[in-house]
């Protein structure tokens, strides 16, 4: 369509670049990728949300020019040896945007909130690596209150078989003011009834929540008023009644891996701070062990693990702690807790936070710049848990701040003036335009509406005009393409195609090189799974970190600290070596007699096209196919139940780490395993990976992980994604990365620059 | 009269919750659900998620959940962005509305223009001018038009922007776009009209008294010949004002008419129920005012109405 219309003939596809006086040097108006879910870091989804997240809220590191973690509100950290305690030191400078200091409790107040069941965090899984986060959220574990059987109080237990009751369900016998922690019960901004049952989600004083202002346990209930809810802090003894307290609770001590083990600084709980009733009856019943320890102050004591017994670790990992007798005992409702204790935050004082991994995690500190794990202000998500990001409402803690928000039109942000680095912002106004159609931003940007569009905002149409096939090779200098941590490949559900040779010969079949034929945006074809930069274009500097030359084909992953993760080969063209493979699988009756079913999303072009070209290269090797398009949601669906033979799919890495980012979806649990591909020697190499402390054997037992996975062809990498942008050449500072988590801002305006 | 209108209000709220149950049972009966992603997402947190909005319930004990919220008028809240179903309809409702209206407007009076005109100079050249220009209306879809125009318009003559909401300028060529194929249609139907009844009797007595063939048409055929017109445009406006999915993506703008698409892709039950059944109720009421209107216009359906 720009072709017929005639095309700029000049450098620049956007048209502002000629007119210096028009801007306006501290404003930046950004075409986005459409309408931001939520601005909520704990609730927000989408990739259009999260960049706009990352500019509101600072986490304890933020993504740096290259994608890889610097310090925000941490200075730096600690990472013990075993790679499983991460202790951050947060800045004393950092404020939210009503003023208040931005602490260690506000990170893990987060932190518990997106790990709740009812907050229905679709971050949640940021989490998993930490202790317990998984099993709290599926109130699997729960903390005791009095001791039982063998167990203490303060023990973390796990529930055996279904949980029946709601252990943490409470009324009041007279009205809860709910209020911020500490507060008059005149500041109460929401009031719940006599006997409403609420759900008990934190008490002070506990291993990383604040401590108590008077004294007194504090307790954080959740009230599900309305379709939305409320939260708010109350003292502990106003929760006297537990509807479900009688209610029975059959449990064992919790597997190591989910028992988090450091020592607060020597804080206490106190007794009625699990937020009931002193006991007005004798405790649980226990089965076959001494009743509990009536009025008794659970402390939390560090873990006593009993060791060493041999062939009794069923929770267990390799280089883990054995979990020894865990005999099951039956207690009261009313003696358990689904505490935030159990999860392996602690916060030893108010700067200072610590998080504990059930398995070594050499990536946990880029985790903590993502949105899951950033700060956010409990004063403003108690009182509107679902609306509290609105402009109306949201305190802030990054280097903008929200001042308008209308939906599906624009966002505008300007500069915070509490931010800590304020100084460096250099843009007081940036204006996010939200375009959900792919041609109407490109359009908003070629007449001037917008100085950049976020990644793939182009839509392929205009690729061909935009990049230079149209015009002779001469691409528009304000048309910049950058490799992305995403890769598109086919999965064969290893199931249904359970033949491996017939796998290979499908992966062998297929010349990658035709690809930019149908994708126009400098996409890179990869017979390798873990996506990277490519080694040609790679410094003299990082091939030699990367331990390649300038001839190693291929892609390498540049990560933090100078690590480099160098792909296996993968299965590439090789059309005799096909028809070897086809030959062995027909010999084993490997080739099903009906067409193979080929399933791609309707509505793309670019993937009609691929699976066309599929069926063709397939063909040639004598594998008739037969194409199926689909929905997206339905094809979503069959292909999470396994129902299908091969699917187009793709994968991109929120985070630079071969492992937790891609080769984590080969494993045989994963959630992202569609081709059900399940292999011994991969888990087993995937688990070592696991336990090696030493960044560069790790890179190479995932290499080997790798290369297994890769010759059983479960899936089939096709191309590398790339990012598109269009920026016009006075933005500065734009700075595209593998993630596309650009500091945007960091970017300013310099209406005299000419060509990069 | 009044008993019709009742009557006919009561049946507009059986077919609002006639519209809430097709699309609650068609929608639940298509595969896939609100939280479905292509991202790795453990078992643990979708169902967390899927929880929040109560969908692990017996489908009847949501289905009655919806109904009785949908009595005392609640429309319920969108599971993928935590907004009112209600706010969204009062937030972007109006975008389209004044869009539709717009273009309703322009189509109402130049297609009426048109098509009298058409009928005047029947089987002329300007009849055929008129009629091949409609054909070309309706035969071309806006996501073809509305491409043109922005190409042409937007892009190359840099005259009006090319999306976005921005100012009353940024609403003409969406409403060209969206207008076109009503202006079409209402000529073709006001020229099909004014045909029918230039050979009734009334018309005979009209020129019989002297009257010059324009005025015949403009005071006393165009009343009666535009019944058809009245008809569709019961239907056609509660189109226009509930937006249209294809402009409003085209030209970005925040309107309803993207929620009919893109809530049902998504799997987000309650806005697909809440837009439905608010389209259901707009198109309801402008059918009785149609109905109304038609014996405002011709006195011979008024005799014979209840």
């Amino acid at each position: 369509m720009l072709a017929g219309c005639g095309l700029p003939d000049g450098d620049y596809f956007g048209r502002a670049a000629g007119r210096a006086d028009a801007i306006d040097p501290t404003h930046f108006r950004w075409c986005s990728q459409g309408e931001p879910d939520h601005l909520d870091p704990t609730l927000a989804w989408s990739t259009a949300s999260w960049q706009l997240v990352a500019t509101l809220f600072d986490g304890l590191t933020t993504f740096g020019r290259d994608g890889l973690p610097v310090p925000g509100l941490a200075t730096r950290w600690d990472v013990a040896d075993d790679l499983r305690t991460f202790t951050f030191h947060l800045r004393h400078d950092a404020h939210w945007s009503n003023g208040r200091p931005v602490t260690a409790y506000d990170v893990a107040h987060s932190v518990f909130r997106v790990a709740h069941p009812l907050t229905g965090s679709s971050n949640a899984d940021q989490l998993a690596s930490i202790k317990g986060a998984t099993a709290y959220l599926e109130r699997r574990v729960l903390v005791l209150r009095r001791a039982a059987g063998p167990y203490r109080a303060g023990d973390v237990v796990e529930v055996v078989g279904e949980p029946a009751v709601d252990v943490s369900a409470r009324t009041g016998a007279r009205p809860l003011a709910l209020r911020d922690l500490g507060g008059a019960p005149g500041a109460a901004y929401a009031v719940v009834p006599p006997g409403a049952p609420v759900t008990l989600m934190m008490i002070s004083g506990g291993r990383a929540t604040l401590p108590s202002p008077d004294g007194a346990a504090w307790a954080y209930v959740f009230w599900a008023r309305d379709r939305e809810g409320v939260g708010g802090w109350v003292p502990a003894r106003e929760l006297d009644g537990e509807p479900d307290g009688n209610a029975v609770v059959r449990v064992r001590r919790a597997a190591a891996k989910d028992t988090p083990i450091s020592r607060v600084g020597g804080r206490r709980v106190p007794r009625d701070a699990a937020g009931g009733a002193p006991d007005r009856a004798p405790g649980g019943a226990p089965e076959g062990a001494p009743d509990g320890v009536p009025g008794g102050v659970p402390g939390v004591a560090p873990r006593r693990v009993p060791g060493g017994v041999p062939g009794a670790a069923p929770g267990g990992l390799p280089g883990g702690t054995p979990d020894g007798d865990r005999p099951v005992v039956t207690v009261r409702a009313r003696d358990v807790v689904h505490s935030t204790d159990a999860i392996g935050v602690a916060v030893p004082d108010p700067y200072t936070i610590v998080f504990e991994t059930a398995d070594p995690t050499p990536y946990f500190v880029a985790l903590t710049a993502m949105i899951g794990l950033r700060a956010s202000p409990i004063e403003a998500w108690s009182r509107w848990p679902r609306r509290w990001d609105r402009p109306e409402h949201i305190i802030t803690s990054g280097p903008f701040h929200l001042v308008a928000w209308e939906e599906r039109d624009r966002i505008e942000l300007v500069r915070s003036p509490t931010y800590w680095d304020r100084g460096a912002v250099k843009l007081a106004r940036f204006t996010s335009l939200s375009m959900d159609d792919q041609a109407a931003s490109t359009n908003a940007y070629f007449t001037g509406a917008c100085d950049a569009t976020a990644a793939n905002t182009v839509p392929s149409s205009y690729l061909p005009a935009i990049n230079g096939e149209l015009r002779g090779g001469r691409a528009y200098k304000d048309y910049q393409v950058a490799p992305f941590l995403g890769v598109y490949f086919l999965w064969i559900q290893s199931q249904k195609l359970p033949n491996r040779h017939l796998r290979r010969a499908l992966a062998l079949a297929i010349d990658r090189s035709a690809v930019p034929r149908f994708t126009h945006g400098g996409e890179i074809p990869t017979a390798q799974l873990t996506p990277g930069t490519p080694i040609a274009r790679l410094s003299a500097a990082e091939r030699a970190a990367c331990g390649v030359t300038e001839a190693t084909p291929g892609v390498a992953l540049l990560m933090a600290d100078g690590q480099c993760y160098v792909p296996p080969p993968g299965l590439d063209h090789d059309p005799a070596a096909a028809r070897r493979e086809l030959a062995l699988a027909r010999a084993e009756g490997g080739v099903p007699d009906h067409p193979i079913e080929y399933r791609y999303n309707a509505g793309s072009e670019g993937h009609k096209q691929i699976a066309e070209y599929l069926q063709a290269a397939w063909a040639q090797i004598g594998v008739p196919v037969r194409i199926v398009a689909q929905e997206w949601n339905s094809l979503l669906d069959d292909t999470q139940r396994g129902e299908f033979e091969i699917s187009r799919f793709g994968n991109v890495g929120n985070m630079v780490d071969p492992e937790s980012e891609f080769l984590v979806l080969l494993r045989c649990a994963s959630a992202g395993n569609r081709g059900r591909y399940c292999s011994p020697r991969f888990e087993q190499l995937m688990d070592e990976a696991r336990t090696l402390t030493d960044p560069g054997a790790r890179n190479a037992r995932l290499r080997d992980a790798e290369a297994v996975m890769i010759e059983d062809a479960p899936l089939v990498p096709i191309y590398i994604l790339t990012q598109k942008h269009l920026i016009e050449p006075y933005v500065q500072g734009y700075a595209t990365n593998l993630i596309d988590q650009p500091p945007l801002w960091r970017i300013w305006i310099d209406p005299g620059a000419r060509p990069r | 009269m009044i008993r019709f209108v009742a009557g006919r209000l009561v049946a507009s709220v059986a077919i609002v919750f006639a519209v809430a149950t097709a699309s609650f049972v068609l929608l639940h009966a298509a595969p896939g659900g609100p939280f479905d992603t292509e991202q790795r997402r453990s078992a643990a947190v979708q169902r967390a998620m899927e929880d929040r909005y109560g969908l692990h319930q017996p489908l009847w004990r949501q289905y009655g959940h919806a109904m009785a919220a949908l009595a005392h008028g609640d429309l319920g809240v969108s599971m993928k962005r935590d907004v009112s179903v209600a706010r969204l309809i009062a937030e972007h409702g109006p975008i389209s509305a004044l869009l539709g209206l717009l273009a309703l407007a322009a189509a109402l009076v130049l297609g009426v223009a048109a098509g009298a005109v058409a009928a005047w100079r029947r089987n002329t050249w300007v009849d055929h001018l008129v009629m091949t220009g409609a054909l070309i209306g309706i035969s071309i879809p806006a996501f073809v038009l509305g491409p043109l125009l922005i190409a042409a318009i937007s892009l190359d003559l840099g005259w009006l922007p090319p999306a976005r909401v921005d100012g009353a300028r940024s609403l003409i060529l969406p409403a060209i776009t969206l207008g076109a194929i009503y202006l079409a249609t209402i000529a073709r139907l006001t020229r099909g009209g004014l045909l029918d009844v230039l050979d009734h009797d009334f018309v005979r007595t009209a020129r019989a008294k002297g009257l010059s063939e324009r005025a015949v048409i403009a005071r006393h055929a165009l009343r009666v010949g535009i019944t058809p017109v009245v008809s569709y445009l019961g239907p056609a406006t509660a189109a226009l004002i509930s937006g249209s999915f294809v402009v409003e993506k085209i030209f970005q703008i925040p309107g309803l008419g993207t929620y009919f698409v893109t809530s049902v892709a998504e799997r987000d039950y309650p806005v697909v129920t809440g837009v439905f059944v608010f389209y259901a109720a707009l198109l309801a009421l402008l059918n009785l005012v149609v109905d109304l209107a038609y014996g405002a216009l011709d006195p011979r359906v008024r005799e014979s109405s209840p």
